[in-house]
Order: structure tokens, then sequence, then C-alpha cells
């Protein structure tokens, strides 16, 4: 295997997940006997083929959850792929977790001499390296001291020039450059950077775009463990960022609706103070919600709760209550019913929000009914008159 | 991977004592505080160790080489889950980890088997040229540790309650071996019935310990099923534990 070259044939590495359903102590109890413990196999990389060439610099993107950090862990050897053929030539530096080897009751000097060991370094080359790592991580003042008196920026300024001090045929960046101040991070850069012209190969994991275009001259994209696309930064990064704008959307805030039916909203109609259906409202104004409930049971249903929740765009709740919770009045539903809720809402900021509505029985826990995100609703600026008042004027002259 | 070892080594030996006044003489005083222990209680309250002679120095050394087993087999079970992060972050050789703390144990033994020989020379014992026979014994039993240590250590990433389990595991295994007493003529006395001794002569350490007495404190050659015994375990266990280990390993990372 050539020095600096990685090859990926069809990986693929499943996870176990393990369920633990169990919610009473008694249940607990019986999983022990039953073993009853549900285990999943969960698929982080699915087939993925990869060929790099010693030199090039390689950025993953993808979503949380995509795969990155798995298919760096195998490229740093910490995993086996459960099947398929991965490969990473000559010394690897992983700089996933930074001083992770360091004891924190031993000395910088110290700590460095024994991770010295984990990378693969004899003790003489290590030595020579010591006062170089110290000197770029600006702790040569400080390395006969326990690293557990260090400050969080000290310890990972030391993790990075350890990690970095190899002289690795291939470095593996997991989302580590937040480290120490501004000036470090430059630096921290600059030594990447330096790797880079040297005709290191380096594979850099991370979600901050103008780092990814910055360093690489090639982007991998994953999705559910798959690779969805393979090129040039510059395209595949805007494709990369249209795409999670054209998502996240759609994943946060579009309507949904579920619920058992048993009881069901037949049609909804939302109303103004006047009574007139209407999606906008003036500041105060009352909002009506008129339905018609039906129910598919036998026999009137008892103790509906007639809930209303509002978001805003990007889907954060502002407000979620019911007539239980407001001590009003519960729905008996026999067949079909007309009931209805009045909101007056006193909006802090004009704009549109979205309504959602739903039919529930907290105490046998079940969801009849939800509609989440369905109505959007928008409350207007109103213009008042007039728009200041004098609240006090003084005149003086000395 | 040699290298590896001995940096983990020293940094277990570095870290351990950082900030205790006693440091390095815990290795021995530890022994020997078990030993008064025992002393008392088998000489004044049981009385049973009466009958051999020198019997505190009888107790040292199956006490000294009972402790390094012990505290390696606590020490390996939580190796892996202990160094977690590590793992998951670089690759190395994990089975040094199990390995370098049995290592770690393995040296303050030899410092108090040194310790121990002085006293018992003061004592009027002295050890013949079967003195040397230490050394294999000690690299068998080793062995054994190691494989016994790198089993549990993967059944704890799995189930923790192996944590739990090793210490009663110990406490049956501590009074089922010849440790305080021995399994010969005088043993009898202790244990009661022949067929006892016979059962516990198969005890996976019975072997060493029985060593240990024969050569340091008896002066005398070990017999041959003593070796026998404890060539067994020792293979058996250094092969199951590594095989395990190695079947295991890409599952315990993940699991980690």
């Amino acid at each position: 295997m050539e020095r600096g070259r990685i090859v990926m044939e069809d990986v693929t590495l499943d996870y176990r997940l393990y369920h633990d359903r169990a919610v009473t102590l008694r249940e607990t109890m019986l999983n022990v006997f039953n073993r009853k413990t549900t285990t999943e196999h969960f698929r982080a990389l699915d087939g993925v083929n990869l060929l790099v060439e010693p030199g090039e610099s390689l950025g993953l993107i993808g979503g949380n959850g995509a795969g990155k950090s798995t298919l760096l862990k195998i490229l740093a050897g910490i995993y086996r792929p459960t099947s398929g053929r991965a490969e990473t030539g000559g010394r690897i530096a992983s700089l996933l977790d930074l001083g992770v080897g360091f004891h924190p009751d031993l000395t910088g000097e110290e700590n460095l001499m024994l991770n010295g060991a984990l990378l693969g370094l004899d003790r003489a080359g290590m030595k020579k390296l010591v006062p170089e790592i110290a000197e770029f991580a600006q702790l040569t003042r400080f390395m006969d001291i326990p690293v557990k008196y260090y400050s969080k920026g000290m310890f990972m300024r030391l993790g990075f020039s350890l990690a970095t001090a190899v002289d690795p045929d291939v470095l593996l960046i997991d989302e580590v450059l937040a480290v120490g101040d501004a000036s470090f991070q430059e630096k921290c850069y600059r030594r990447i950077w330096e790797f880079r012209e040297r005709g290191k190969t380096i594979v850099f994991v991370s979600h901050d775009m103008k780092a990814v275009s910055r360093l690489c001259r090639r982007v991998v994209w994953l999705k559910d463990g798959k690779v969805v696309l393979d090129g040039e930064p510059g395209m595949m990064i805007s494709e990369y960022l249209e795409s999670s704008r054209r998502h996240a959307p759609e994943t946060g805030t579009s309507p949904r609706e579920w619920g058992t039916r048993e009881v069901w909203f037949d049609s909804v109609t939302i109303r103004n103070g006047d009574g007139v259906p209407a999606r906008t409202f003036r500041r105060g104004e009352k909002l009506v919600v008129d339905a018609v409930v039906k129910s598919r049971m036998p026999g009137p249903v008892e103790g509906v709760v007639f809930g209303f929740s509002i978001h805003r765009n990007d889907g954060e709740t502002i407000i979620a209550t019911n007539n239980l919770e407001m001590n009003q009045p519960l729905l008996r539903v026999d067949g079909s019913c007309r009931a209805s809720m009045e909101i007056v809402l006193e909006p802090r900021e004009p704009g549109t929000y979205l309504l959602g509505i739903a039919l529930t029985d907290p105490v046998k826990s079940k969801d009849y009914h939800w509609r989440d995100y369905f109505y959007p609703v928008t409350i207007l600026e109103e213009r008042r008159d007039p728009p200041l008042l004098l609240s006090g004027a003084v005149w003086k002259q000395e | 991977m040699l290298l590896l070892m001995e940096s983990l080594v020293s940094k277990d030996l570095k870290v351990r004592y950082k900030r205790s006044i006693m440091g390095f003489a815990w290795f021995l005083l530890k022994p020997l505080f078990s030993m008064v222990v025992y002393y008392f209680v088998f000489t004044r309250i049981l009385r049973f160790g009466g009958a051999i002679p020198h019997f505190p120095l009888f107790l040292l050394t199956g006490l000294l080489p009972w402790n390094f087993f012990s505290s390696s087999l606590t020490a390996s079970t939580s190796s892996l889950l202990d160094n977690h992060r590590l793992i998951r972050s670089i690759y190395f050789p994990r089975m040094t980890l199990p390995a370098a703390v049995v290592a770690a144990n393995l040296i303050h033994l030899l410092l108090a088997l040194c310790v121990l020989e002085a006293v018992l020379l003061a004592f009027g014992r002295t050890p013949g040229l079967s003195i040397l026979l230490v050394i294999p014994a000690l690299l068998l039993f080793t062995m054994m540790t190691v494989g016994i240590g790198m089993l549990l250590a993967v059944g704890n990433v799995f189930y923790r309650d192996v944590k739990q389990f090793v210490e009663v595991l110990l406490l049956a295994w501590f009074y089922s071996s010849p440790i305080i007493y021995p399994l010969d003529s005088l043993g009898i006395d202790i244990v009661g019935s022949q067929r006892l001794l016979g059962i516990l002569k198969w005890n996976p350490v019975s072997g060493f310990m029985e060593i240990m007495h024969s050569v340091m404190y008896a002066g005398v050659a070990p017999r041959a099923w003593c070796w026998l015994s404890l060539s067994i375990w020792s293979v058996v266990f250094l092969a199951a534990g590594a095989a395990v280990f190695r079947r295991m390993e890409p599952v315990v990372v993940k699991e980690l």
C-alpha cells in the first residue's frame, strides 16, 4: 500500500443499538429473565467506495448521523468494517479527539512521552520532538506541570501539537479545529496547510463549509451512510447547502397529521372576531377555531381534551394548552358535535405563526387526532395613532 | 508494542503513587497488614495456623502473589472501559491495556518478593538452588493472569455485572486456594477431608501457590502435579483470553 493512499471498497459498518423498553421496575425485572431487550442493527455506512490518492485533501460533508465520523474512524483503524475492505497507507495522525491519552496527574512532558508511544514513536525520537511540540503549543514554560492544572485551551493546544508533530502521511481531522484562541486556530490552519503543501493526504470532516472550501480540493458528501456526490468543492458545497435549505423546513414545520381517529376533526374553520373566516388578525383580535368533531365509537365519548399550539415559523413552540389545563369543560362527543375555542392573542412580534389543534384523552393516554403546524395565521402590525406620545421636555439656559 | 507496554506500565506506576505519603511502600504494606490480620485471626481466634512454623512467613509467601493476582484482575476488568475515549480516538494494540495493568502489578510483586526473601533469610530460611524455579513459575502465573484479565476486560464491556462478579469470585477463590493453608499433610487438619484436598488441587492457582510455598518458604523442590496444573491452566487461560480478545476486539470498540 502506497503511503498516503486510502482505499475503501464497498465498506459497510453496522452498530448494535439497544432499546431498553422497560419503564417500570417490574418490566425491568421481567426483561432480565426474558432477555427481552431488543437489539437492532443500525447501518452507519452502506457500501462506501472511496479512493484517495496521496496528497489529496478531501472534505467530508453531510448532516448529523450521515456517517462522517464513522468513516474517519475506519480510516484511522479504530473500527473494522462489518464488510468490505478499507486500507490507509503509511503513518496516520488522527485528530478525532485531542489530548485523550493525557493523564491529568502527569506533567506535560510525561504525557508527551507516553502518548508518543501510543502513536508508535520510539523514545529517542519522541525526546527530540518534545521541545518542538511544547513550542508550537506555546507551553514551553508549563511542561513540568501536571496537565490537570492546564486550562482547556492549553490542554487542547498540547493535544493538537502532539497529534500533528509525528509527521504523518495521512491526517484525519474531525471538527477539532476550534482549538484555543483565534491566533492559535490560525496557527493550526497554517500547519494543516503546510501538510497539504508537502503532499500529505488530508481527510477533513466539518460542518464549517468555509473551512472545507478553504482546505479541500475535493469534497465527498455523505448521506445516510452512502456517498451522494463526490467532486470539486465549490459546486458540492453549494449543492449541499441548497439541499439542506430545501429539506430543513419540510422536516421541521411541514403540516403533520396523526392519531387514532376514533374521534376526529371533520371540518375546521378559523374565523375572526366578527365570525368571518380569516387567516390574518389584528393585534388583540379574537381568533375562533370552529370545528365539527365526529366519533366512530359506539356511544358517547367523554372527557375529550381539545387543545391548540402555536409555533414560530422555525418550529419553536410558543404556546400550547387545552381546555383541561385551562379548567374549561371537556368535550363529550356522541356521534357528532360542534366545538369551538376562542383564543385571544397578545403578540409581541407580528408575523406568521403556525397553529396546530388536537383532540386527545390524557387519562386513557390516547391521541385521537393531531394537526400540527397546520394553519398558518398572520398577526398584522398595527398602526398606532399617534405613533409617539410626549412624556416630557425641558428647556434650560445657564 | 514493547515500548507501548513499557510506557503504559511506567504511567501506571507514576500515577498510582501521586499524592500519597507512603507512596511505593504500599506495595509491601498492604500484604503486610493483611498478613497481620490473618495471623491474629488464625492463631488467636480460630487457632489453626499454630501447627505451621513461622506462620506469618508462610502467610506472606502466599499473600504476596495473591495480592498481585487479585489486583491485576480487578484492574484489568475495567481497563478497557477506563480508556474508552482513547480507544475510540486512536488506533493502537488494545491488548496492551489489560496486559500493562498486569505488568505493573508484576513489578510490585517482584520487589515485594525480594523483600520477603530478605526476611526469610533473616529467619534462617536459606533458599536452595530451587529458588530459581520462582522465575518459570512466575512467568506461567503471569500468563494465566493476563489471560483471565483479557477475558474479564472483554466481558465487562458487554455486561457491567462482571466487575461486581469479580469481587465475589475473588473472595471465594481466595479461600479455596492454598494461600493461608498448605495442601500437604498439615493442610488436612484445616481442610478436613482428603477428598476435598484433592479437588482443591485442581484450582487454577493451587499449583502456583504450592510452588511458592515449597520453593520460598519450605526450601524444597515443588511436586510434579504443581507444574502440570500450573502449565495447563496458564496455557488454557492465555490462549482463551487472547483468542476471545482478538475475536471480540472489533465489536468491543463499537460497544464502548
